[in-house]
């Protein structure tokens, strides 16, 4: 496998080893070779091959809680410099978002909780009436208002599943498939790594395993509390424009969006069925006719569509649901990114925002408050 | 919701004989059919109101024809239509959209006939216009009387392409060229005292072959197709011989007008449903390749559902009738309306029936199994992936580049991931991958099986009635289990 990104085995010995091959570690893991840093990344499967290829890509600012706005909006940059700046092609696409209300209190309700995000910094625009239908004639009627924000974006699941773990290898980075984690130590000053492909030592280590990482946190001592969603997606067959904004509602769980090659994706979070322990995920009949009527209730012309595929995906979440990344608590030189609350969405900023930490740079955005110490058993009520 | 005693996925063949054996001993049965009319491929037909004067090779198969579609009207079947079954969201109970009438079906036991679809075969130019599987020929033939072309060549392996070339030469085209890949002629005598088990077939297939002679076109064994040329459509397509050792000898391939070009190597059996229904499969590559796992009396590894036809392994439609009807005996019997004694007695001449017919099967196989020059006709230009517009160069770099697994070449090039969901490219696809990591093809893991089993319009879901929609206090707070 010449020119391959992939190796075999891990190195005996790196400076950094990144354990979780998702978003968050391949973006870690790129700011630190693109930083010159001798970098191995360590994935349980295939890169990629959980929740980072499973999501629907909807980078939306607004359906974000105030108090991450402004890490949600480094990570959007972040997303778009991939393609803009360092030539990697994540699909990366910035149309707009609309948040739809379509009831009397579901119209209070947006006013109200996008007043708070205003004053958290949120710019957005008012739409109702005229205005909207000019926008977006493809609404249903029953939408009576919705906010619009020009910075909610996506990207693609599955381009930058390629185009991520690439640019890991053409910065020097090493990508270990199928390298599950069974032991970590504390060394001489640094970690000791058994894998399924074998064993190396590094100085510093990084745990981006998604809704593994509290499994692996446990090894070196670390109880962190962390929850799995089994999020539900749907695809269409491809088709003439239908909507050209990334949608998403405020009093029911729905997130739409129109790809480039004209399929659409139709999720939210609505629940799958499956239990962790033996990776069973599965679509829930009852859930997904909901989350198609949902659907269909703002944006009408999808009954006309033929839907491909449905599938479901793991997400890690706090019970806080807010990020958890940072510094390990008790274990000098190792980090982890456990959970986010919108992992694909904030994977590029914490990435970046470790890399930082390792680099000894300043922050380029606060991040004080996601310090997974927050969540160690016994420190969260 | 429907309730039924026996359901039967599928109206082909296998599907119709089963439903008609088990009404007859008292069964209510549904069956379910993602076709408008009854007859699946074999026995499809034109659509109500359609005559012809032409007549056509299936006109012999008039009866057999008529009889099986006069099951749909037998009493106690319940026939529904253009109804295509999607999903299972519970153990008996299966959902299928069908317009407005769209909804579930729970039935004591299900009898799935699933048929079969053309294996994906590329080389140079076979998504050109002008470029038809032999199944699609069949269907525009025998459903439209419709020859998409004038000068037709046939090139493939299998019995269907002595079908397709009798078909096309009655019907009126100018037949050039008959090109099977297997040398048949010099395999016939190590056949023959197989093949006779079946003898209204071998004289059937001596007929075909009378036909494709009459007609002037050229017949030759042990050659293939290896291209398909032209600037937008069909213009020439060049055929060379196979050697000994399964290689194409480019050296002495030559180029032929064309604008009909009817490729058919072989069938698979149709398995979205058993796989979504968790199914064990087998790796059957004579019977078409993956095929559910059957017990005794054709049960599946899920309790309750059988699977028969084509759709169970390729035996073609003697098998698939016969199979039908012995299946139809079981559910009388599993439900109570036969005795085992009775049950016995009925099924005794359809199993010695069946045994006549693989010991045929066992003939056919050997004449035409296939030399194994198949992935050398891809370039790098070729199209695997039809759907997403994914050429062999393109995979083949991706593997290069350490993307080789299944889930790693879906996910960076979207490969089976369009509106076929798989069915025309996913057998290359493991090919390719079983050809760069060395292993046998039936060591490569296949994608999981995702709902639907086959393409539904959304608004057809809707019509199911559902629980109202409870929300989250919180949409931000986590829903799932505690992992750590």
């Amino acid at each position: 496998m010449a020119g391959s990104v992939f190796v075999e085995t891990p190195p005996r010995d790196a400076e950094i080893a990144v354990v979780g091959g998702g978003v968050a570690g391949m973006s870690t893991a790129l700011f630190l070779a693109r930083a010159g840093r001798d970098v191995v990344v360590l994935e349980r499967g295939v890169p990629w091959g959980d929740a980072s290829g499973a999501n629907a890509g909807t980078l939306s600012l607004q359906v974000k809680r105030t108090e991450v706005l402004d890490l949600c909006k480094l990570s959007l940059d972040v997303w778009k410099r991939f393609g803009a700046e360092m030539d990697i092609d994540v699909g990366f696409g910035q149309p707009g978002g609309l948040r739809v209300a379509t009831t009397e209190a579901e119209v209070a309700h947006l006013r109200e909780y996008s007043e708070e995000q205003r004053q958290g910094g949120l710019e957005f625009e008012w739409m109702e009436g005229n205005q909207l239908r000019d926008m977006a004639p493809w609404l249903s009627t029953s939408v009576r208002a919705a906010t619009f924000c020009r910075e909610d974006a996506y990207s693609s699941p599955l381009l930058s599943g390629g185009a991520l773990p690439a640019a890991v290898g053409k910065a020097g980075g090493r990508i270990v498939g199928h390298a599950e984690v069974t032991d970590l130590k504390r060394e001489d000053g640094g970690y000791r790594i058994e894998t399924k492909r074998g064993a190396l030592r590094v100085k510093t280590l990084v745990i981006t395993a998604g809704p593994w990482s509290g499994q692996l946190a446990r090894m070196l001592d670390v109880a962190l509390p962390i929850y799995v969603d089994v999020n539900m997606l749907s695809v269409t067959e491809p088709a003439p424009k239908i909507l050209d904004r990334v949608i998403t509602h405020i009093g029911g769980i729905l997130s739409l969006k129109q790809l480039a090659n004209g399929t659409i994706l139709i999720g939210g979070g609505w629940q799958g069925r499956g239990r962790f322990a033996g990776m069973e995920k599965f679509a829930d009949h009852v859930r997904l006719g909901q989350n198609l009527t949902t659907a269909v209730s703002v944006v009408p012309d999808l009954a006309k569509l033929r839907l491909v595929r449905t599938w479901a995906g793991y997400e890690a979440v706090a019970p806080d649901a807010l990020p958890a990344f940072g510094r390990l608590p008790n274990n000098d030189g190792a980090y982890i990114a456990a959970a986010a609350r919108g992992g694909f969405t904030f994977g590029p900023a914490q990435g970046l925002l470790i890399s930082e930490m390792i680099l000894d740079k300043p922050p380029s955005t606060p991040i004080g408050r996601f310090d997974p110490a927050r969540l160690l058993t016994g420190a969260h009520a | 919701m429907r309730e039924t005693d026996l359901l039967v996925v599928g109206a082909g063949a296998a599907g119709l004989s089963a439903a008609s054996e088990a009404a007859k001993h008292g069964l209510a049965v549904t069956v379910l059919d993602d076709n408008l009319l009854p007859g699946g491929q074999y026995f499809r037909r034109l659509p109500t109101g359609y005559h012809h004067t032409h007549e056509t090779v299936f006109d012999k198969e008039r009866q057999r024809a008529n009889a099986l579609y006069a099951t749909t009207g037998q009493k106690g079947i319940t026939y529904l239509n253009d109804a295509v079954v999607w999903e299972s969201p519970e153990n008996g109970v299966l959902a299928f959209a069908r317009g407005a009438d769209s909804g579930r079906i729970r039935a004591k036991l299900t009898i799935i006939a699933s048929g079969a679809h053309d294996r994906p075969a590329p080389f140079p130019g076979w998504t050109l216009p002008g470029v038809v599987t032999a199944g699609g020929l069949q269907n525009l033939l025998k459903g439209q009387r419709v020859i998409p072309g004038r000068r037709a060549i046939v090139a493939g392996n299998g019995p269907l392409v002595l079908l397709v070339g009798a078909t096309l030469a009655r019907a009126g085209a100018e037949l050039r060229e008959v090109v099977e890949a297997a040398p048949i002629l010099k395999r016939l005598a190590g056949s023959i005292a197989d093949l006779i088990a079946m003898p209204k077939i071998v004289r059937q297939a001596v007929d075909y072959r009378l036909a494709i002679m009459k007609s002037g076109a050229r017949l030759r064994t042990g050659w293939t197709v290896i291209e398909a040329r032209g600037a937008d459509e069909l213009e020439e397509v060049v055929l060379a011989p196979i050697d000994a050792t399964g290689k194409v000898d480019r050296s002495r391939a030559r180029a032929v007008k064309a604008d009909l070009l009817v490729v058919g190597f072989g069938l698979m059996p149709s398995i979205e449903l058993v796989r979504l229904l968790d199914c064990k499969l087998e790796w059957k590559p004579l019977r078409g390749g993956w095929v559910p796992v059957r017990g005794a009396d054709f049960e599946t590894s899920r309790p309750g559902v059988l699977a028969v036809g084509d759709g169970a392994g390729i035996g073609g439609v003697e098998m698939a009738l016969r199979e039908g009807k012995l299946a139809g005996v079981i559910a009388a019997e599993r439900l109570g309306k036969l005795s085992r004694d009775q049950a016995a007695n009925l099924k005794a001449p359809i199993q010695a029936e069946i045994a006549k017919v693989e010991t045929f099967r066992r003939g056919l196989e050997r004449l035409y199994a296939m030399p194994p020059a198949f992935l050398d006709l891809l370039t790098p230009e070729t199209i695997v992936c039809r759907c997403e517009d994914v050429t062999a160069g393109e995979l083949r770099a991706r593997q290069d580049a350490g993307f080789g697994s299944t889930a790693a070449l879906k996910g960076t090039t979207r490969t089976t991931m369009g509106r076929c969901q798989g069915r025309n490219c996913l057998r290359t696809l493991s090919a390719l991958i079983a050809q760069a990591s060395g292993q046998p093809i039936e060591q490569v893991t296949m994608p999981r099986p995702r709902l639907p089993a086959r393409l539904v319009t959304i608004g057809d879901l809707l019509q199911e009635e559902l629980p109202p929609i409870e929300m989250p206090k919180d949409p931000h707070l986590p829903r799932g289990e505690r992992v750590s």
